[in-house]
């Protein structure tokens, strides 16, 4: 089944996704983490070794994929676990020579959508950045517009759609066994 | 009276223009006035419209004509019966720095609290999709 998890930050949406993500592992079959950060400085070293610990012992097989999405290697048998788009949209809009690709969103909006096709079996997990009080300046707002964009596809074409908040588990769209 | 709350760019128009059948001129779109020179046309709501959008908009320019949005709202009550109202929900970020944004975002809560209480019925749009609060 492809699921897309959405929800504030520090809400445990990485801790179900990962539960979701070995629970539609078959046997046999690889368990696939897909990791996007590029890390930019240590806090982020910090946030990655965390999320490493917290993996170890699921079994996964971690593949290194910060932008390019579409050009993934992989047995498509397998599960699949993508944390998170939020990452891949910032690695591919705000480029690493300081350039901004405007239009990074549809491409990667279609990339993951064909993720989504070949595998059947992937979780998505996004961030819920919509709701400040802010007038943020243009290129913030783009991305905020840019990531609700692939969200909103992504909602789409998942069979299942689940918001975190706090642990607890929303189900938006479609049926998942707990 | 629907009242449809969410996020932003998370598909609150485009769900009500397909619920509803809207055309653009079914829309009435608030205006907030700029930063830094008020709302010198003060708060302004066309309810012969079928909707208003962007009605966090409205409750800036309230902000900053110094009028509760909600006792607006309370005076014409007889003209939003029927209205379908969009909002964006700006209540789940960090506090902002900026004192007209703090007051911003708490009349936004007030305004949508009353006006939750007043619907028929209440969505969430999340990621496209509707959510029924009431």
């Amino acid at each position: 089944m492809n699921i897309f998890i959405s929800g504030g930050c520090k809400n445990g949406k990485s801790y179900y996704a990962q539960h979701l993500a070995k629970k539609q592992a078959l046997d046999n079959a690889p368990l696939y983490y897909i990791a996007t950060m590029e890390p930019a400085d240590e806090e982020d070293q910090a946030r990655i070794l965390r999320h490493q610990q917290e993996r170890d012992g699921w079994g996964f097989t971690t593949l290194e994929k910060s932008s390019a999405i579409g050009d993934l290697h992989a047995d498509f048998s397998g599960s699949f676990l993508l944390d998170s788009v939020t990452a891949l949209l910032s690695n591919e809009m705000f480029r690493k020579d300081g350039t901004v690709d405007r239009t990074a969103h549809l491409r990667i909006a279609e990339e993951l959508e064909q993720l989504a096709d070949q595998s059947g079996n992937i979780v998505f997990v996004s961030d819920y950045i919509y709701s400040d009080a802010m007038k943020y300046e243009e290129l913030t707002e783009l991305y905020r517009k840019g990531l609700a964009w692939i969200d909103r596809a992504l909602a789409r074409k998942c069979d299942a759609v689940i918001e975190v908040s706090y642990g607890n588990i929303q189900l938006l769209k479609g049926d998942i066994l707990r | 009276m629907h009242l449809i709350f969410g996020g932003a760019y998370q598909g609150k128009l485009d769900y009500a223009k397909e619920r509803y059948q809207l055309g653009e001129e079914d829309i009435f779109f608030c205006s907030a006035g700029e930063t830094g020179e008020g709302c010198p046309s003060g708060p302004q709501i066309d309810l012969n419209k079928k909707a208003v959008a962007r009605l966090e908009d409205f409750v800036l320019c309230c902000v900053r004509s110094g009028v509760e949005a909600a006792d607006y709202l309370e005076e014409r009550r007889e003209e939003w019966s029927n209205t379908i109202f969009l909002c964006t929900d700006i209540s789940a970020g960090i506090v902002p720095f900026e004192k007209e944004l703090r007051a911003w975002r708490e009349m936004v809560g007030r305004t949508l609290t009353y006006l939750g209480k007043e619907a028929k019925e209440v969505t969430r749009v999340f990621c496209g999709l509707p959510q029924k609060i009431k």
